[in-house]
């Protein structure tokens, strides 16, 4: 690249030397503009195909590769994950080194190698570039996708999706992404537990065969080095890189609502509410506008001195900050208004960021702020060019989207052409506050009644942590349907009245890994209401409770003693065989309180109410009848914790459901698998001796 | 202010080292009369410069009573001057094609403008303002509380694991002030008055307690004049500027405990005490956390992350820090693998180091990362003026940008498992789970 050519400071020097006194209260006016002139690039070309281009800078000894893939891939549909997880295979290991050497060489030579659905990046110190490039070449060339590290990948994928449960942000971004451009658009479609197991090493090896190919590769190269050298370097190691065809897909563009909703993600006890009030737009790259359209959002939401920015935080001090995008993309694009506030001013946020949308539609830019907006974006074009790889990207941009030769040389210069009306126009072709969602991921209950103005029709509709939308329809509880329907059915559903009360005893033995260590549980419990539940680890028992049908007792590691008060209750509630038949004998109060989705499916409600006034809740599914999930308040050392029990399997002995996978959360995590369960063995009343 | 992060918080996830060039930076550096000390970088490559003002004040000079006035501080500074109104610090910058932000750590707060070169004259303007005559009036502490609440919401209670260095920490000091962390207490900052606030002003924000550094498209001899004309007539402070004095006492047992957070995936965070930056033995601790993390066939990755698939996610960072602070050692949990077997494969792994000697191929191996990470660390403007002052307010010496790398090459594999055996001790610990805390129930 050709050294930027400044024109430096003859007039600055003259100034300095005459000032005498210095006027505080005015502002240094600026020197002449330093000429931004971009270096040319010597582009080179593969006889397989690759476009290379080299951007020499040798003030560093460093040197980078970075590999673009130009491709359009086909959906991926109920194997969404698949090009994330051969991105990362593509890094694990290759016919001539296996993961674990593959590892260690990169680390050797202290490079940076990583892989992406699109492209791989490798960079290093100069003296280590021949290392460096024989594993790139290893990689692409000698690829070798296992099994056992598709496993591992997919293991750690599924923890990051369960992380990422807790994260609005991550939440935000989901949802947006399938309301904007549908599931049937590629980026409408999310990654779920469920795709990630149908994700298998066929798909990933014909997603590596498919795209990765130097027909459809640009590699920018960057650093210490001459072009000459990258040209028989690159000879050397990607030479034999075989091209292929490569298929492109296309797809309808997604069109904006025709009116403006309000989409709530529940996140209960959330302190702030994550909003984005957001639409597709179709804005190419090469649509003549790209500049334009940056001035626009510029002036709205860009910057820390950009309207959303000054407006909320500020002048109302609602969030840490505002800010808007407005994204050109080749398939389509995106526009999104942002702020993170707290839970109070949920909606007079939205307000000021509404305001802001219509303002810049209806009034034109004053031409001082136009002016200032125009100067970020030139010292910012001039900021981006200290790193070297900017270059290399416009030059693969210009190549890949189809613009002018000169379209950045030109860059700041169609920038200072840019005009009040040209701003107002771009506004009104691209900013659509009525036909937008207002995606707001928060704490349901203390925002939903706030946020339902914002649609016209003043209603808000809900939507699950992947953009699902959660049906309040089916949500309106049947007619006639009560809590006693529901335990009615329940009854049914694990196998009825009839079956269950041949049932006279049962002893069920589940395994778990509690802090580390293998621990078994093993209840047995005996009709009406005898019961025995004790924790093992190995042959060592650690606590067992015991219920004789009148008095409780504990005895274990810790001693033995009596079981009394508050604790006894709930011993005897857990003694009782299928209490859910007896609730009402016994004098429990049911109330069906509603229908939520629990896992992704809708369950009922109920309270229950104990006859000393304690409360828990069950959910039962609404398909099935089965209950999925019971919850209560325990007292912990932490202090009171709400304890969740989901029911993820049942299993059927002698005719009847039993739980057989549950997962415990709370106080203390843990999954439980029922090894054995068996009913009627008869077993006798000295097991539930307390005595 | 606007994306004010931590330093500290970008080190632990970021988790790599951060180091200058190895190719020679030249600098001019000198003192104003009024104790303003001076640096100049001058790099003609890109029309841009760099202009940036280190004050000596972190958190750690704060009142414990009043936490947080340092990073508040870093918000109420873009409020204005007595020349610049209310709100147009940022448009200035804006306007002129530049960048600006700043940060606080516990040890000092950073403010930089990255200008086009020919408004130079500009970044010095605003700085000298800011040092002269900032606006601290009660309307800019009333909106700048609300957004540091927001800002502590969105950084801590809406950010799962947001707290881990406030817990780190808050556990680990009993006396030194390193037991809060720059973010500090929406509580202090409320009750504090504007009297206070001035004092805190007044005390820190002076010439004499700060570094001037300039890196980009600059003529020294130019550059000077101006910052003569800027600098000169800001009055050197009479006060003497507190620095604790506080030793933490030698921790004599380890410090356990669990924290609810809104999580899924549980972590297990092992904080030891270690030395602070500079000293010989925290050359030798950041070469042992190179060493269990940095790259994934390093020991916890291809142990903990790979091999036995306990984690998904694991890290070794010291924190730098002035006095002696802490090296956080953490992990989250892969599914269904509990905090206490997480913790056993780490100790495993801290063991593993402190009885066998790495191996001299394995030793290369760190020591190629190191030098990568100190060649490719600054190769920006801005960075380069922050390190140049870095170096000089901690170390005295602003040329350890290109020699900081020979105190790494002094170290020794022993000197490695010295320091693991030193440092890596139960004693010298505190351990957290962080639990998922149960979604709540709505009905």
């Amino acid at each position: 690249m050709k050294k930027i050519i400044v024109f430096a400071t003859v007039i600055l020097l003259f100034r300095v030397g005459y000032a005498q006194k210095l006027d505080r209260s005015k502002r240094p006016a600026p020197t002449p503009a330093p000429e931004v002139k971009l270096g040319e690039i010597k582009p080179l070309e593969l006889s397989n195909g690759i476009k290379i281009f080299v951007v020499e800078n040798h003030k560093i000894p460093t040197v980078s590769y970075s590999i673009v893939l130009n491709i359009h891939p086909a959906l991926e549909g109920d194997a969404t994950g698949t090009a994330d997880i051969t991105s990362k295979l593509i890094t694990s290991g290759t016919k001539n080194r296996n993961k674990d050497a593959l590892d260690s060489a990169v680390d050797f030579i202290g490079a940076t190698f990583n892989a992406s659905p699109t492209g791989i990046y490798a960079a290093s110190l100069k003296k280590q570039q021949t290392k460096l490039l024989e594993l790139l070449s290893d990689v692409i060339l000698n690829p070798d996708f296992k099994q056992t590290e598709l496993d591992k990948i997919k293991t750690q994928t599924l923890a990051t999706l369960e992380a990422q449960k807790d994260d609005p942000d991550a939440i935000s971004t989901n949802v947006k992404s399938v309301l904007n451009f549908g599931k049937a658009h590629p980026y409408g479609e999310i990654t779920t537990k469920e795709s990630i197991e149908k994700i298998t090493l066929e798909k990933c090896n014909a997603y590596y065969q498919t795209y990765f190919r130097p027909n459809v590769a640009y590699i920018a190269v960057v650093g210490d080095v001459t072009f000459l050298e990258v040209k028989s370097l690159m000879e050397q190691y990607l030479g034999a890189w075989q091209r292929a065809e490569v298929p492109s897909a296309a797809f309808e563009i997604p069109q904006a609502p025709a009116t403006r909703s309000v989409a709530v993600v529940n996140k209960p006890g959330a302190v702030q509410s994550v909003i984005n009030i957001t639409y597709p737009v179709d804005l190419k790259p090469n649509s003549g506008e790209v500049i334009k359209v940056r001035v626009l959002n510029a002036v709205l939401g860009g910057g820390a001195s950009s309207r959303l920015f000054m407006n909320l935080r500020e002048k109302h001090g609602y969030t840490y900050g505002s800010y808007s995008s407005l994204n050109y993309d080749e398939l389509v694009g995106e526009f999104s208004a942002y702020a993170k506030v707290r839970n109070a001013v949920t909606d007079s946020s939205i307000i000021e960021m509404l305001a802001e949308l219509n303002r810049i539609r209806t009034e034109k830019v004053p031409l001082e702020e136009l002016e200032g907006i125009k100067n970020y974006i030139t010292g910012s074009f001039a900021i981006s060019l200290e790193d070297p790889a900017t270059v290399a990207r416009f030059a693969i941009n210009i190549e890949r989207y189809h613009l002018p030769k000169d379209y950045y040389t030109n860059y700041l210069k169609t920038l200072a052409a840019v005009t009040v009306d040209d701003v107002y126009a771009m506004a009104q072709k691209y900013i659509h506050p009525e036909n937008a969602t207002i995606i707001v991921v928060g704490d349901k209950e203390a925002i939903t009644k706030k946020v339902a103005q914002f649609s016209p029709a003043s209603t808000v509709e809900l939507y699950d942590n992947y953009g699902n939308k959660i049906n309040l329809a089916a949500k309106i509880i049947p007619k006639g349907f009560t809590a006693k329907t529901v335990i009615d059915n329940y009854v049914k559903a694990i196998g009825g009245t009839k079956a269950i009360q041949k049932i006279k005893d049962v002893r069920i033995k589940m395994n778990t890994k509690l802090q580390g260590v293998d621990v078994n549980v093993i209840t047995e419990q005996k009709a009406p209401n005898k019961f025995v539940m004790s924790f093992n680890m190995g042959e060592m028992t650690v606590q067992k409770d015991i219920f004789n049908g009148v008095k409780g007792k504990q005895t274990g590691m810790q001693g033995n003693k009596e079981i009394t008060g508050d604790a006894l209750d709930e011993l005897k509630t857990q003694a009782t065989m299928n209490i859910e038949m007896q609730y009402q004998k016994l004098g429990y109060k049911l109330n069906l309180k509603g229908i939520e989705g629990i896992n992704g499916k809708d369950a009922y409600i109920i309270e229950v109410v104990s006859p000393k006034g304690k409360k828990s809740t069950e959910w039962y599914d609404v398909e099935s009848g089965l209950k999925v999930r019971s919850s209560q308040t325990a007292d912990t050392p932490q202090g009171p914790m709400v304890q969740t029990t989901d029911i993820l399997e049942y299993k059927e002995v002698e005719g009847v459901k039993f739980s057989s996978v549950i997962s415990m959360n709370g106080a203390m995590a843990m999954k439980l698998t029922a090894e054995t369960i068996e009913v009627n063995t008869d077993i006798k009343d000295t097991e539930f001796r307390v005595e | 202010m606007k994306i004010s992060r931590f330093l500290l918080t970008t080190a632990l996830l970021g988790g790599s080292l951060s180091f200058a060039q190895t190719n020679k930076i030249k600098f001019t550096e000198y003192d104003l009369s009024n104790g303003l000390h001076v640096i100049l970088h001058e790099d003609h490559s890109t029309p841009i410069v760099a202009v940036t003002v280190l004050y000596h004040v972190g958190s750690k000079n704060e009142d414990p009573n009043r936490t947080g006035f340092a990073h508040f501080f870093e918000h109420l500074m873009f409020e204005g001057s007595d020349n610049i109104k209310r709100g147009e610090y940022m448009k200035l910058v804006q306007n002129a094609g530049g960048e600006l932000n700043a940060n606080t750590t516990f040890d000092r707060t950073f403010y930089f403008e990255v200008l086009p070169s020919n408004q130079l004259e500009l970044g010095l303007w605003m700085e000298s303002e800011r040092m002269l005559h900032s606006k601290i009036d009660s309307m800019g502490i009333e909106t700048q509380r609300k957004v540091v609440k927001e800002e502590l919401k969105q950084s801590n209670e809406n950010t799962p694991y947001g707290t881990i260095l406030i817990e780190s920490f808050g556990h680990a000091f009993t006396e030194h002030p390193y037991r809060w962390t720059p973010i500090g207490s929406a509580e202090y900052i409320n009750k504090a008055t504007l009297k206070e606030f001035i004092d805190f002003y007044k005390t820190f924000y002076v010439p004499n307690n700060a570094t001037l550094s300039i890196a980009g498209d600059i003529t020294p001899a130019q550059a000077k004049k101006l910052i003569s004309n800027y600098f000169d007539g800001i009055p050197k402070s009479g006060r003497t500027i507190p620095r604790p004095t506080i030793v933490e006492p030698n921790k004599t047992s380890e410090v356990r405990d669990t924290v609810f957070d809104n999580i899924q995936l549980p972590a297990v965070i092992m904080a030891y005490h270690i030395p602070g930056q500079g000293m010989p033995d925290y050359y030798a601790v950041n070469m042992l956390a190179t060493l269990l993390s940095q790259g994934k066939s390093s020991r916890m990755q291809k142990s903990i992350v790979d091999k036995q698939q306990k984690a998904v996610f694991v890290g070794a960072v010291p924190v730098p820090s002035e006095d002696p602070g802490l090296a956080l050692m953490y992990g989250v949990t892969n599914m269904s693998v509990s905090p206490t077997d997480l913790e056993a494969a780490m100790s495993v792994e801290f063991d593993k180091v402190k009885n066998e000697l790495i191996s001299e191929e394995e030793f290369q191996k760190v020591k190629n990362q190191i030098e990568n990470n100190f060649v490719t660390g600054n190769s920006k403007m801005a960075g380069i003026a922050e390190s140049l002052a870095n170096y000089y307010v901690y170390f005295k010496d602003a040329n350890l940008i290109n020699t900081e790398i020979d105190r790494y090459n002094k170290v020794t594999r022993e000197d490695i498992q010295k320091v693991a055996r030193t440092y890596l001790t139960k004693e010298n610990r505190v351990v957290l789970y962080y639990l998922p805390k149960q979604n709540e129930i709505k009905n």
